[in-house]
């Protein structure tokens, strides 16, 4: 089988079933995870917070019947976290895989999000498993494991984050294929919030009006933009019967904002609205 | 006595006249920072900042009361040019509280549509004629004015659901105001006067037009849309609260004037309108003709003589602390400010000199100056070899130990520094690490039932290893001359800044480099160094900081462009710039207000696609307006508490490059 058609089947599998996972496609984004795929590349999804990087990667796994295993990274998270340690037993010490090295043995995509939380060091295990040699070395044991053919290694960050202490290597960026994610358009994320709320479309494109206003905002006076999540989150509140100003309120300004001012400026926006 | 009955006739008449609620009135102090914010959501020009408004003369037709009251001749109206949005001071105009708060953030909303309308409208024209372009926002007639504000209504009452019940709020209590005002001053003319049986045919004539226009304004503020056409009309309608006004008509504006191009100044009859820093609401500036000078043979008629209030030789870009406080008051109760073109009429004020000073006594020049471009914000587009820089250093400085106090300040921020550890930390019972914690696996061994998650017996040794540079660029211009309390000027605050943080610095191990800037015009920006990557801290280090003086103005673009470069060419992963100051960007130039703004947030974006870190650490409590734009919501901090700053400044650093 070509590759072209290999790709192929795998698009046109992928539309044909139902759904479980709901993701509205934005782009060429399907595409390009295939053909990565198709490769054994592994991914670098960059975007901003609450966008859909780990929903698209879920429904990818889903779409093409492998196991995902997502490990959220954090400022303690380190390389023995994710390879395995030895644990103690009543019969002596023996090996326990970490998630990553457990996807690397049988197969399956391994997704690390927000990859940039984790400490410098965590990275570099990736290394050898994100290029032509694809195999991982442990340390601790002295096993060189080979990844298995299924195996795949998505990782995804979000540039906007400005702790400078945080931030990949050019080294380890450089040995991934890389995707931009932004919030999705005006009509994509309405038509999310209908489907994931149930809410009406006309109040889907008011809220998604208001998401528009809003991020003007981001990296002036507010830290991180209005993310979908928020947006759904706000609309799922309504569809219960919430009041439209309370759920933006408790959805949307509150989780953005400590500042009175903003929150009141941003109140004021949200009457505008509805 | 005659004071007393004087005093209760105009509090009376006054009372008699005034459509003001007091009760329920609302300041725009207190809604300033929420207007911007929502200025900016709603689409309005981050740039922009959001100003109280002074009165402006409108020609309406007043009632006899209003006419012996001498009220209702001058008005705040709201409206907004290239640098501002202007809003009235205070609205009390409806008696309900919620209702006059509403009006601001309606006044708000309009004024982000008209913006975000003229900006499109530049854009269509923006190809074919760009000069024209340029002007359109600040020429507009009547008919535009009529048309524009409508548009922008009709816009947001359509977008805009929350918009739309408060609009029709809005719009009716100000036709019921209006149609009240209009009964009183129109109809109500007492018909018995002479004059008025004298001028009748003329007098209905204009009262028919006034009436026509006031039908048209009463006609769209109820439909917004339906009318395109303004009645012609000799006299003022009666402000409209809920429009925007077209900006201060300024002769000949938009045309870049250089003020310190003295030969341009006889021939160049085009004027930008120029700005007293002092004075919170801006006077409407107009240039006096001067230019004219005599010859010798003075002929004047005595009772055409200009007065003091009329016209003051004010030079504008003298410093804004003036401490002559009558001039100041002056200038806050004149209407028109006429400026000055010529420095040299009131050089006695003039604080300091221009002049540079001469090579002898100044720093010494490294190279000739390196070119920098700048960023033309109305060409949107860098502009190459716009400035030149010069890189000085102190050649004559004594070199210099650390003083007494300054090393007592520097224990206490080292010892700050100390709590984060700086030498290696041992964390015992860690689930990995270097080395095995014998005591917690003997504590596991004899515990009768183990949990095999929870083991962790390694000791782990964690180096802290930086790698972080960082240039520290200080504001040197002469601003911070300024007192910040009886004993110390904002500069001995930097100094004294510069010194315990380059020693914390040095303990902390991260590369670091010192430099300070002012500038005098584009084509000599001074760049100081007082400490480059590659020099150890040392005696002759502590010596030019002690020696930093302030001098001329802040043309923070070039600084920063030139830093980063600096900064860039540092190995390393983590690169902080750090900049110290004390206000705003500004030079004598085009570079004061938006350009200074605009070109700095422009080299700050350079340096973040760099890869470096601008974090801007400043004294300025109004700093709120413009940094967010500058450097973003978390790329700056205030310190209100300028004496403060040696100790907040190694604070924020190790804020700034904590080690997760």
């Amino acid at each position: 089988m070509t590759l072209d058609t290999r790709i192929e089947t795998a698009t046109e599998a992928m539309t044909k079933k139902a759904n479980s996972c709901y993701y509205q496609v934005q782009d060429n984004e399907v595409d390009i995870f295939n053909f990565a795929m198709a490769h054994n590349l592994p991914i670098l999804i960059k975007g901003p917070t609450g966008c859909g990087k780990t929903r698209f990667v879920e429904y990818m796994a889903q779409e093409l019947e492998r196991e995902l295993v997502t490990v959220s990274c954090h400022d303690d998270l380190t390389a023995a976290d994710l390879l395995g340690r030895h644990l103690v037993s009543s019969d002596g010490t023996f090996w326990q895989d970490g998630p990553l090295t457990r996807a690397v043995r049988n197969g399956g995509i391994c997704y690390l999000d927000e990859i940039i939380e984790a400490r410098k060091d965590t990275t570099v295990v990736l290394h050898s498993l994100s290029d032509h040699r694809r195999e991982l070395y442990l340390e601790r044991t002295g096993e060189v494991i080979k990844a298995h053919k299924d195996f795949m290694l998505v990782v995804s960050y979000n540039p906007g984050y400005q702790n400078m202490m945080k931030g990949l290597k050019p080294s380890t960026r450089q040995r991934f294929v890389a995707m931009s994610f932004d919030y999705p358009t005006p009509e994509n994320e309405a038509d999310i919030l209908v489907h994931e709320a149930g809410i009406s479309l006309e109040l889907a494109k008011t809220l998604v009006k208001l998401g528009a206003d809003i991020r003007r905002l981001s990296d002036i006076d507010l830290k991180a933009a209005v993310s979908t999540r928020l947006l759904i989150y706000a609309a799922k509140m309504m569809s219960s019967g919430c009041h439209a100003q309370m759920a933006c309120l408790h959805c949307i300004i509150e989780p953005l904002t400590d500042e009175t001012e903003t929150n009141k400026a941003l109140s004021t926006l949200v009457n505008a609205h509805f | 006595m005659e004071e007393v009955v004087g005093k209760i006739w105009d509090k009376w008449i006054t009372s008699q006249v005034t459509t003001d609620h007091v009760d329920t009135k609302v300041h725009f102090s207190e809604l300033q920072s929420q207007l911007l914010i929502y200025y900016r959501a709603m689409g309005g020009d981050g740039a922009k900042s959001i100003e109280m408004a002074e009165k402006r003369e409108l020609n309406i037709h007043r009632s006899t009361m209003q006419k012996i009251a001498g009220s209702h001749k001058q008005f705040y109206v709201s409206w907004q040019d290239e640098r501002s949005l202007r809003l009235p001071p205070y609205i009390a105009l409806f008696t309900d509280k919620n209702l006059n708060q509403s009006l601001y953030f309606w006044l708000t909303a309009l004024a982000a549509q008209l913006d975000k309308q003229r900006r499109s409208a530049q854009l269509n024209t923006h190809d074919t004629n760009n000069h024209d372009a340029n002007n359109s926002g600040s020429v507009l007639n009547q008919n535009d004015w009529f048309n524009d504000n409508q548009q922008a209504t009709c816009h947001l009452i359509t977008e805009y659901a929350g918009l739309r019940r408060l609009y029709s709020t809005l719009a009716h209590e100000v036709l019921r105001l209006r149609s009240i005002e209009i009964d009183a001053s129109l109809k109500k003319q007492p018909t018995s006067s002479l004059s008025h049986h004298l001028f009748k045919g003329d007098f209905f004539n204009k009262d028919n037009d006034l009436e026509q226009a006031e039908k048209a304004i009463a006609t769209v503020l109820k439909i917004p849309g339906v009318i395109n056409q303004y009645p012609p009309c000799s006299k003022d309608v009666l402000p409209v609260p809920l429009w925007l006004y077209p900006p201060i008509d300024v002769q000949g504006q938009g045309a870049n004037f250089d003020p310190m191009d003295e030969k341009n100044n006889q021939k160049n009859s085009k004027r930008k309108p120029g700005e007293l820093q002092e004075i919170e609401q801006r006077k409407k500036a107009q240039y006096a003709d001067d230019n004219r000078k005599t010859d010798g043979l003075l002929v004047f008629q005595a009772e055409a003589l200009m007065t003091w209030t009329e016209q003051i030789n004010l030079d504008r870009c003298q410093s804004d602390e003036d401490d002559d406080a009558d001039v100041t008051q002056i200038a806050k109760d004149l209407d028109i400010i006429s400026l000055s073109r010529h420095r040299k009429a009131n050089a006695a004020r003039i604080r300091f000199d221009l002049d540079l000073p001469a090579a002898a006594q100044d720093d010494l020049r490294l190279g000739d100056g390196i070119l920098l471009p700048e960023w033309d914000y109305k060409q949107q587009r860098l502009v190459d070899n716009a400035c030149v820089l010069q890189t000085m250093i102190s050649d004559d400085v004594e070199p210099m130990a650390l003083s007494s106090e300054y090393q007592k300040l520097s224990q206490d921020i080292l010892a700050l520094f100390a709590h984060i550890g700086l030498t290696p930390n041992r964390r015992k019972a860690q689930p990995s690490g270097d080395e095995i914690d014998l005591d917690a696996w003997i504590d596991n061994f004899a515990l009768p039932v183990k949990d095999s998650s929870k083991q962790a017996f390694y000791i782990d040794t964690q180096h802290q290893n930086r790698d972080v540079n960082c240039l520290i660029l200080a504001d040197l211009s002469l601003s911070t001359e300024a007192y910040i309390d009886d004993k110390q000027r904002v500069i001995d605050v930097i100094r004294d800044s510069l010194m315990v943080f380059s020693e914390a610095l040095t303990r902390l191990g991260d590369d670091f480099a010192l430099y300070g800037f002012s500038s005098v015009r584009s084509q000599h920006v001074r760049f100081h160094i007082f400490k480059n990557f590659d020099m150890p801290h040392s005696d002759h280090v502590r010596g030019r900081i002690a020696r930093i003086e302030p001098g001329y103005y802040t043309r923070m673009g070039a600084a920063i462009r030139q830093s980063s470069q600096l900064l860039s060419q540092r190995g390393g992963a983590n690169k902080v710039l750090l900049i110290i100051t004390d206000g705003k960007p500004n030079d004598l130039d085009q570079y004061e207000g938006r350009y200074g703004i605009e070109d700095t947030r422009q080299a700050i974006v350079e340096a973040k696609l760099l890869g470096l870190v601008p974090y801007c650490v400043t004294i300025d409590k109004k700093g709120h307006d413009y940094l967010p734009y500058l450097f973003g919501s978390n790329g700056f901090a205030i310190v209100s508490n300028a004496s403060e700053l040696p100790r907040v400044l190694p604070k924020i650093y190790l804020h700034l490059t904590a080690v997760h």
